[in-house]
This record gives structure tokens, C-alpha cells and sequence, in this order.
């Protein structure tokens, strides 16, 4: 039993840095762009499609692919900000509806380039490691790795770097930002890139993890969306903690209660947690 | 604008009589169920400001309980109605005075909704028992309707047609009493301000609860007859998906206009009809008329028609 819990409570902390790296693109989009990009699922999927085409159909290893594929996505979102997010800066409801919009249209895109059929990437890392009586297949606790590497590498960028200062000064004060001489247009679309490539991210790994099919974005965004507000929009590390609660809380939830409902879960502690805490939990009490 | 209304309801009213196709009568069904569901939804969202994603929910749970109490339980389809409005104005009251005690804003109203949507959605699939999960409930019953020569079902597509334009109309027509009256003073006071409006006098709360259930309970009463003119009832019913063509519906139409979604649920009903597209390019093309019309034309289809004057 107590084995079965540990099992449960890794499985939950791999698959909520997953909820937790797209969670980081909803919360830098919002706080600089004031809108809630709900198409992150779909550059999530775009990336694992990408991963998927460049490994297995044009035959590259692995890592070049998925280099390849954050690039492409990122590309894309690049595109995306200048068509269609740059005129919606700040306007939350138009915001939300355009990028719901959008994950129609690539979903749409996908479905009849490559259709309904799931894809499998062959194995990329196979074997599994033994610790204390656990088996956790390599491929997860890399992946797992590569996110918190990438989590913390973005917190540190932000803390230290002359961007990272610009990005946060721009969230608490966008005049006085542009007065001191950032330029704020090009900030935001640096933002909204980057989310979109790290989404791009997330799915080239989860593509060599679990079988894709074009529906996956939509899942893990309303998963990285709560995950973002559980924790607080705004805090880069909260993010990655509410990724790993919800992914922890829904892992655990369905060993006690019936898993059919380990999506309503999260819910249930997101409705909890933004009526006692409308800040989130790491946010800041405003 | 201001006779649009009438004229468009006369034309309604006798277009069967010129027009014998079926499958455009069927078209003409879907859509009218369409628009009470977005002229309902827009009373929330158009005319209050609120972004909900609870109206899906309302339309699948009044639809499941009707289906289910006539089919497994045998009731009368006009008597299990009351019962399913009754759960969705409960259901409304719950999820909306939990929202606007806590006065949750914008983005974390609809987050909220749709977290309960979901979780009803949730139970609805895993009920196996009462809603044969994600199988859905196939419906072979018809209501009926009592005339002086005893009661005759309602099976043929004429019947059918008129008892939805009915139900627009109700939709409408109740709609229409509550915004022209100063209730709809003080959703639009809410929409615009909702702190000065509370400054006003304005008790905020029991406005946003009233148009909040009013909202919900029509789109019920949609819900009721949807499953009974398509022969079944699936969970899809609660889906977020449904809930977000609606939305387009009437940002295509044009917010805060009664007759806006109107315009916007029969085009984007009858547009896959029109145009011949699988499945997956349909969803493609609502996503990018939803982007379009938000981008392009803010105020809808009845922006462009009244930029002269002030739309109905």
C-alpha cells in the first residue's frame, strides 16, 4: 500500500511538472499581456506533432528533433503575436475567446493533416530504473528533469538578467516601465514567443511519453490554468507548485476515491482554494 | 432595427407553407433551439457582463433529468419539465451565490463556472446506472399535446417547428420584459460599473443571482425538448465545447443585442449545411469566424446592420 502511495505520488510530481511548464507560459502571458492564453494546449500539441514528425517520419535523433520542434512552435507563436494576440493586449475577455478560437483552428489543421489516429514515438529511452522496490521507467524521471531544469533556469533568468528585470518591472508598472526605456511592445512579444515554446517543450516530451492525438492540448491548458491560479498568477516557481499539487492531489485522490473523477479533483480544490484564497496560494494577498 | 423583431417572427411564421423541404425545416429547428440558448446566454453575458460557462450544463442536466424521468420512470414529458427546471434553478442559485458572495471577477467567474460544469459533466459520464454514461440515453418518445379531439404527439417536423419558434418566442419575449424593465437598468448599471452601481444603491449580488438563474433555467428549458427532437442525450451535452458555440453565436450576432444571437445561432446553425464540410474543417471554420469577428467587427452582425443608428 504505502508503496503504491510513493508510486502514485511520483507519477503525480512527473505529471505535474508537465501541468507546471505550460502553467509557467499562462502566468508570464498574463501578467505582461494581461491575457489568458488558452491556445497553449494547442502549441503543446503542435510541438509533440512536430517532435513526432521529425523523429519517427524524417528519421533525426531524438533531442535535434525536439529542438527542432520548440523552434517551429516557436515560430508560430511568433506569427500568432503579430496576427492576432498583439490586438487583444489587455482586453482578458477577447484575449480568452481568440485563443479558444485558435485551438479550434489548429486542432482543425492537425486532425486533417495527420487525422484522428493516435501516434506512438518508438521507445527513446527504454528501461527503467529500481529504487527501494519503485520502478520508474528513465524516460519519465528525465523528463521530469529537463521541466524543473527548465523552471528554475526561468526563475533565474528573470531574477538576474537585464530581460528578467524589465519583464517584472513591466507587471507591476507598464508607464513607468516604457518611461524608464524598455520597450514594451517587443517585451511582450518575447513573452508570448516564449510561452508558446515552452509549451512547444512540453509536447515534444510528452510525446515520448504517452501516445498523441490532436485533442491532447485542451486537457493539459485547463489543467495549467488551474495550476497557474492555484498557485497564484504571477509566480513563476508557484506555477511549478501547482502543477505538482494538482498532478500530486489528483495521482493520490484516485487511490482513495473512485479515479473515474480524478479530473474533478483539481476542480473541486481550485473552487475551494479561489474562494478562501483569491490570490492563490504563493500569490501575493492584494 | 426596431421592427426587426416582429418581421422576422411573421416571416417565421408562415415560411412553412412556401418552404416543404425537411431537412430545411430541420435546420430551421436546430437553429431556434440554437437561439434561445444564445439569446438566454446573452441576458449573462451581453447584458450583465458576466462570462459564464455554466450554460452548457444548465442545457445538459435539465435535458438528461427529462430524458431519463420519461423513459425510465414513465412520467408525462410536460411533468418531468418542472421538476428538471426546478434542479437547474438550484443548481444556478448554488453555483451563483457561491460566485458573486465571493465576488469573483471576470476571468475567475468563468473559471469557477466552468469548474462546475465540468465536475457535473464528470458525474453525468460516470452514472453509469442512471445515464448509461458516455452512451448517452436514445429517446423514442415524443410529447404530446392536448387538443379538443384528444392528445396528439408532437412527431412531425411542422409540430416541431412551431413548438421550438414557441419556445424562442418565450425566450425572447422574457428576456425582453426583463431588460426593458429597471431590473435591466441595473444589469447594465452592474455591467458597466458594478462598484458604482453598488454606490447607487444597487444591490449587486440578487441582480447578478436574478439574471444569472433567469439565464440558466431558459437554457433548461431548451434542454428540455433538445434530447426529445434529437432522439438522444449524451454528455456531450455538458461540454465546454457546446458552451463555447454559443459564445460564438453571439459574438457573431452582436453582444448586448436581443436579437443579435438570434441572427448568429441560425447562420452559424445553417452554415455547415450550406457549405459541405467534414467535420473537423467545421470546427476549424468556427474557430476562425469566432477570431474573426472579434478581431474585425466587435459589435456583430447587428453592428454593422445599425451603425446608424442605435441597434434594437
Amino acid at each position: 500500500m504505502s508503496q503504491l502511495i510513493i508510486g502514485q505520488l511520483l507519477n503525480g510530481v512527473i505529471v505535474g511538472s508537465l501541468y507546471g511548464i505550460i502553467a509557467l507560459g499562462v502566468t508570464l502571458t498574463f501578467g505582461l499581456t494581461g491575457i489568458v492564453n488558452f491556445a497553449l494546449g494547442a502549441f503543446m500539441m503542435l510541438g509533440a506533432y512536430a517532435t513526432w514528425y521529425l523523429y519517427d517520419v524524417l528519421g533525426w535523433p531524438y533531442v535535434p528533433a525536439v529542438f527542432g520542434a520548440v523552434i517551429a512552435v516557436g515560430i508560430i507563436g511568433y506569427l500568432c503575436d503579430r496576427a492576432l494576440f498583439q490586438f487583444t493586449r489587455g482586453n482578458l475577455v477577447n484575449g480568452l475567446l481568440v485563443s479558444i478560437g485558435m485551438i479550434s483552428v489548429f486542432e482543425a489543421l492537425v486532425l486533417a493533416a495527420f487525422t484522428t489516429t493516435p501516434r506512438d514515438l518508438t521507445y527513446v529511452l527504454p528501461g527503467a530504473l529500481h529504487v527501494g522496490g519503485l520502478i520508474l521507467p528513465k524516460i519519465k524521471v528525465a523528463v521530469c528533469g529537463v521541466f524543473l531544469a527548465v523552471i528554475f533556469g526561468t526563475y533565474f533568468a528573470l531574477t538576474r538578467t537585464w530581460l528578467g528585470r524589465a519583464a517584472f518591472s513591466y507587471a507591476q508598472n507598464p508607464e513607468a516601465a516604457a518611461l524608464m526605456g524598455i520597450r514594451t511592445g517587443r517585451l511582450q512579444t518575447i513573452v508570448v514567443v516564449y510561452s508558446t515554446a515552452l509549451a512547444g517543450l512540453g509536447g515534444g516530451l510528452y510525446a515520448s511519453m504517452y501516445s498523441i492525438d490532436p485533442t491532447i492540448g485542451s486537457g493539459y491548458v485547463l489543467k495549467a490554468v488551474e495550476a497557474a491560479i492555484l498557485a497564484g498568477i504571477g509566480s513563476v516557481i508557484g506555477a511549478l507548485g501547482g502543477g505538482i499539487i494538482l498532478g500530486v492531489s489528483e495521482n493520490i485522490g484516485s487511490v482513495f476515491l473512485p479515479s473515474a473523477f480524478r479530473d474533478a479533483y483539481g476542480l473541486v480544490f481550485l473552487i475551494a482554494i479561489l474562494l478562501v484564497r483569491p490570490s492563490g496560494l504563493f500569490g501575493d494577498r492584494s | 432595427m426596431k421592427y426587426a423583431a416582429p418581421t422576422a417572427l411573421l416571416i417565421a411564421l408562415f415560411a412553412p407553407l412556401a418552404v416543404h423541404s425537411d431537412s430545411i425545416l430541420a435546420i430551421a429547428i436546430y437553429g431556434f433551439m440554437a437561439a434561445s440558448l444564445a439569446v438566454s446566454f446573452n441576458l449573462i453575458f451581453g447584458f450583465t457582463g458576466q462570462l459564464s460557462l455554466f450554460h452548457a450544463a444548465s442545457f445538459g442536466v435539465s435535458a438528461y433529468i427529462v430524458t431519463i424521468l420519461v423513459t425510465a420512470f414513465g412520467w408525462n414529458f410536460w411533468l418531468a419539465v418542472v421538476p428538471a427546471l426546478a434542479v437547474v434553478l438550484i443548481l444556478s442559485l448554488i453555483v451563483g451565490t457561491i460566485c458573486f458572495r465571493f465576488k469573483l471577477k471576470e476571468f475567475y467567474f468563468a473559471v469557477v463556472t466552468m469548474a462546475f460544469s465540468e465536475i457535473l459533466r464528470l458525474v453525468i459520464l460516470n452514472w453509469n446506472g442512471i445515464t448509461n454514461g458516455s452512451l448517452g440515453i436514445t429517446v423514442v418518445d415524443r410529447p404530446s399535446l392536448w387538443t379538443p379531439s384528444g392528445a396528439v404527439q408532437i412527431s412531425s417536423g411542422i409540430a416541431w417547428y412551431y413548438l421550438t419558434l414557441a419556445l424562442l418566442v418565450i425566450v425572447y419575449v422574457v428576456c425582453q420584459r426583463i431588460l426593458s424593465s429597471w431590473i435591466g437598468r441595473c444589469l447594465a448599471a452592474i455591467r458597466l460599473n458594478d462598484q458604482l452601481g453598488e454606490t447607487l444603491g444597487i444591490d449587486v449580488f440578487k441582480y447578478k443571482l436574478l439574471s444569472f438563474a433567469v439565464g440558466s433555467v431558459l437554457a433548461g428549458l431548451v434542454g428540455a425538448f433538445y434530447g426529445f427532437y434529437s432522439g438522444f442525450v449524451e454528455p456531450h451535452y455538458l461540454s465546454i465545447s457546446l458552451g463555447l458555440d454559443i459564445i460564438a453565436m453571439v459574438l457573431l450576432g452582436g453582444v448586448g443585442s436581443l436579437i443579435g444571437p438570434v441572427i448568429g445561432a441560425v447562420i452559424l446553425t445553417a452554415l455547415p449545411h450550406v457549405i459541405d464540410l467534414s467535420a473537423e474543417l467545421r470546427i476549424g471554420l468556427y474557430g476562425s469566424i469566432l477570431i474573426f469577428v472579434i478581431l474585425v467587427m466587435p459589435k456583430g452582425i447587428v453592428g454593422l446592420l445599425g451603425s446608424r443608428k442605435n441597434a434594437a
